[in-house]
């Protein structure tokens, strides 16, 4: 029999379990960044020289640049996009909304080809508007949700009195829906960011050859072999995920604990 | 009253629904039908569509190609339902049995959700590889008497499969349970059903929608999935995501690379429809006793 305290406390064990499944492989990726040793497997004392050693590399701060271009227009153009589509949707007829919530239930790797093979044919180069264009489609799916769920909540009444106290409509826009959304905004486009960056099947197709994004660039160094500058390079986008992470939850509580 | 006040005020503003409807429409439809059509025609060095054909679906319908459609699917099927039944027990843990640690434990599993794959899949290199710390494992067990490489094996393309698809299942379930009255849970059991008849009876349907809705993305991303089997599966399996990009990029063959989108979807579709089916059908026959 299983003793009764062990019984007690088996989910809290499984949990546990299932999280140390989760972060195990990422925590020896982490402590391996900070190996000194060339051979990444054995521990052979602490040091930042693979940091040093990434730094130095010009590749990656180019790829770097493109990433953050790629992620911060289309996080502004779906960002855009959705707000004016929430505008319109309001009352149309039909549930165009839903729409956009295939963007992400596809296999990514069918709008990629898709995508590819339009570019091709209307001759549009690949490169950085391609991957502006690609990833605009798989934030709009992502952005369109978090909106929509904000604007819902927002009450018809709330800009109807802004009109009878004498607002004007950029006032209101600005001063009152936009300060409305704003957790959500925030959120959102956030969320897109981190798709763009964390992309890879569609920067892939649509990179071309002369483009290369962060997440084409891991992918290279990879295949290229283990190596402790991939660790740090890793170890370096894992923080800043869970930096942005943990600003997005952050937001969104402090947005519901002043709803209620 | 100005025209944008008008705009916000009468119901005449449809026309704002466009701009986000054309891009879609442009971007997100028209490629999805680009590769229905190219898979239709043949195509020449000068010109995408030269003359339509069904030669494409001739040369793609063989045993093959459909050995590496079903082991996908099969891959895609295990992964979703393995991780569904690891998931459920974290969702529950999360939605009930956990108060003051629940804010810190969702951002524990957010992290993954959104960290780049490329990172997590990286990470497991250092698990799975000869000197490894699953292999040093089975050693001190004594399961095996040599170090093992579990680098390049199925083995390891699942377990990294589950890794990564697992969270997509919590947080789903997780929001349905969440939504749950627990006192429900309760009464249930103070009338004397056990534990098992609550979990058939009550959570289950009550959750159907979560699970869904993480089976079904499960299933559809794992799918075309690419990355996990390309880096961690050696170059000796095929699946649908590989095979797809190496007629797109090596063999260039792009009327054969569409037609096997094509009817690997089309086996897709049937897959999701059946398991519909087989959630409803398990709703219903949960539901049958109570009323």
């Amino acid at each position: 029999m299983i003793p009764a305290v062990l019984r007690k406390n088996l989910l809290s064990l499984y949990v546990l379990c299932a999280f140390l499944f989760l972060y195990i492989p990422i925590f020896v990726l982490v402590v391996y960044s900070f190996n000194q040793g060339e051979f990444p497997l054995q521990w052979q004392g602490f040091s930042l020289h693979w940091y040093h050693e990434l730094f130095s590399l010009v590749e990656i701060w180019r790829a770097f640049q493109t990433s953050f271009i790629v992620g911060l227009s289309a996080s502004i153009l779906s960002l855009c996009l959705s707000m004016i589509l929430l505008y319109g949707a309001k009352k149309f007829p039909y549930p165009v909304l839903s729409l956009f919530y295939v963007n992400i239930l596809i296999p990514d790797i069918v709008l990629a080809v898709g995508l590819l093979s339009l570019f091709a044919f209307f001759w549009v180069p690949l490169g950085l508007v391609a991957l502006i264009i690609g990833h605009t489609v798989l934030g709009l799916g992502f952005a369109i949700p978090i909106l929509r769920a904000r604007f819902d909540e927002m009450d018809d009444f709330l800009i109807e009195a802004s009109y009878d106290l004498g607002a004007s409509e950029t006032y209101t826009f600005f001063y009152i829906v936009i300060p409305f959304m704003y957790p959500a905004l925030f959120a959102a486009a956030l969320l897109v960011m981190i798709v763009s960056f964390d992309d890879f099947l569609v920067s892939f197709f649509c990179a071309g050859s002369s483009t290369q994004t962060l997440s084409l660039y891991v992918f290279s160094m990879i295949r290229a072999g283990v190596s402790p500058t991939v660790n740090a390079l890793s170890t370096i986008m894992l923080f800043i995920s869970s930096v942005l992470v943990f600003v997005i939850s952050w937001f969104n509580i402090s947005g519901l604990e002043k709803k209620s | 009253m100005s025209a944008i006040k008008k705009l916000f005020l009468s119901e005449k503003y449809y026309f704002l629904v466009l701009p986000a409807l054309s891009w879609q429409v442009l971007f997100f439809l028209i490629p999805l039908l680009f590769v229905g059509l190219m898979a239709c025609f043949e195509h020449t060095s000068e010109q995408l569509f030269a003359y339509p054909t069904l030669e494409n679906f001739r040369l793609v319908c063989t045993a093959p190609h459909f050995a590496i459609i079903f082991r996908s699917l099969w891959l895609a099927m295990s992964t979703a339902l393995f991780a569904l039944f690891a998931a459920y027990p974290i969702a529950y843990f999360l939605a009930f049995k956990v108060d003051r640690f629940r804010f810190f434990l969702l951002f524990l599993l957010a992290i993954p959700f959104l960290v780049n794959i490329l990172v997590q899949v990286y990470a497991w290199f250092f698990v799975l590889d000869k000197q490894g710390m699953l292999s040093q494992a089975f050693m001190f067990i004594g399961l095996s008497k040599q170090p093992i490489n579990f680098l390049d094996t199925l083995f390891g393309v699942r377990v990294v499969m589950l890794h990564i698809y697992l969270p997509f299942l919590v947080m789903p379930i997780f929001t349905a349970l969440e939504k749950i009255d627990y006192r429900l849970v309760e009464a249930s059991l103070d009338l004397g059903a056990s534990f098992f008849a609550t979990f058939t009876r009550v959570l289950m349907p009550l959750s159907m929608p979560g699970i869904k809705n993480g089976f079904f993305l499960v299933l559809v991303t794992s799918f075309g999935e690419y990355i996990i089997p390309i880096l961690l599966g050696g170059n000796k399996v095929f699946f649908v995501g590989t095979i797809i990009s190496e007629y797109f990029f090596i063999g260039k063959d792009w009327g054969k690379g569409t037609a096997f989108i094509c009817i690997s979807c089309l086996v897709l579709v049937i897959a999701v429809l059946i398991w519909n089916f087989i959630f409803n059908a398990v709703t219903m026959r949960s539901k049958r006793f109570v009323s």
